[in-house]
Order: C-alpha cells, then structure tokens, then sequence
C-alpha cells in the first residue's frame, strides 16, 4: 500500500508555484457594500486569491507572490506580495490560476 | 512544519515576510473589505497590526486618516507589501 499524502503535505508540495485559495463567504460584506440592496443578503459572496505560493505556517497563514485578488464585484487587484490570514482560508486548489481560467 | 524553519528570514514563509516588511509601506485589507495603508510599525503573531500615517480607504474611497492607528489581527484578511 502506497503511504497517503496529508492535507497539509499537499500543500508543501505547491511551494513554489501557483496556487488559488477561496476564502469563505462573507455574508455580512454585502450588506456593507450593497447596504440598499438588503433583499440579496441571502446571497453568499467569496473573495478568491491567485499567486505563486512562498511559504505557510501551521496555522496555513499564507506567503503570496504576483497576487490577483478576485473580488466579489467582479474586479480583479493586483498585488505583488502578501501575507494571507489563513482563518478565513476555504479551499486550496494546487496549481490553479483563479476563477477566469477556470471558467474558460 | 519544516517548510518554516528551512526557509525563514527570506521573506518566503509569514514570520519571514513580516520581518521583511516591517518599517515599509503596506496595504491592510480586513474581512469587512475596509483597506487601511500605511507604514506598517509592528506587527505580532496575531496579526495584530500597529501602522502610521494611516489612510482609511471604503470601497476604494478614502474615508478618514489616522496618525497611529492598531488593527486588531481577528480582522485582518491580508497584509499586502506596496
């Protein structure tokens, strides 16, 4: 039987390279920036990160390099390093390069 | 996890890249979607953010400024190197 790769050293084998994260939903955000619009609270929105994974600590806290930041309205940010908080953190996809690549 | 230990002080895993950056100009985006900029002064390892001269930016609209200003780390999505 061949050894079983650990969540978490999946994740030390994207060191180095791409890698998307999707936050978890962020219900109250709307509300906050759509404060007219409360019939679409329902709605659950998500921020999701594309960039070249540096490094992560046992919290997954995240190092990211030449970043996209999908945000809920569509826009897409730039930025060329960031520490990521990983208590928000939902879902890691190895490799990834964001939610525009993947839809095409 | 090995992965920190074998790459710190490179500014590859967090306790690395807070160190590098500190005294700079950074970007703090919060979970409410509020960013504040500014020189980020100290930082621990909750995140809990120290920064000056800091702008107060809603939905991409400068909103208010701050001499000193403490972030609390619960809050903070990501802290971003300018």
């Amino acid at each position: 039987m061949t050894s079983q790769l650990l969540p978490l050293e999946l994740i030390d084998k994207c060191v180095g390279s791409k890698i998307w994260v999707v936050m978890k939903g962020e219900k109250g955000m709307l509300h906050l920036l759509q404060s007219h619009q409360v019939g679409t609270l329902t709605q659950t929105l998500w921020i999701e990160f594309s960039g070249t994974l540096m490094g992560f600590d046992d919290y997954v806290n995240m190092v990211l390099e030449d970043v996209t930041e999908f945000d809920y309205s569509g826009n897409h940010t730039k930025l060329s390093k960031i520490l990521l908080n990983g208590n928000n953190i939902c879902m890691l996809i190895p490799g990834g390069e964001g939610p525009v690549a993947a839809a095409s | 996890m090995e992965n920190g230990i074998a790459t710190q002080g490179e500014g590859r895993d967090p306790s690395g890249f807070l160190s590098e950056i500190i005294g700079s100009s950074v970007t703090v985006k919060l979970n409410s979607g509020v960013v504040y900029k500014g020189e980020l002064q100290s930082v621990d390892g909750y995140m809990n953010i120290a920064l000056e001269k800091t702008e107060e930016h809603v939905n991409g609209v400068k909103k208010r400024s701050y001499g000193d200003a403490f972030v609390r780390g619960n809050n903070v999505m990501y802290i971003s190197a300018d």
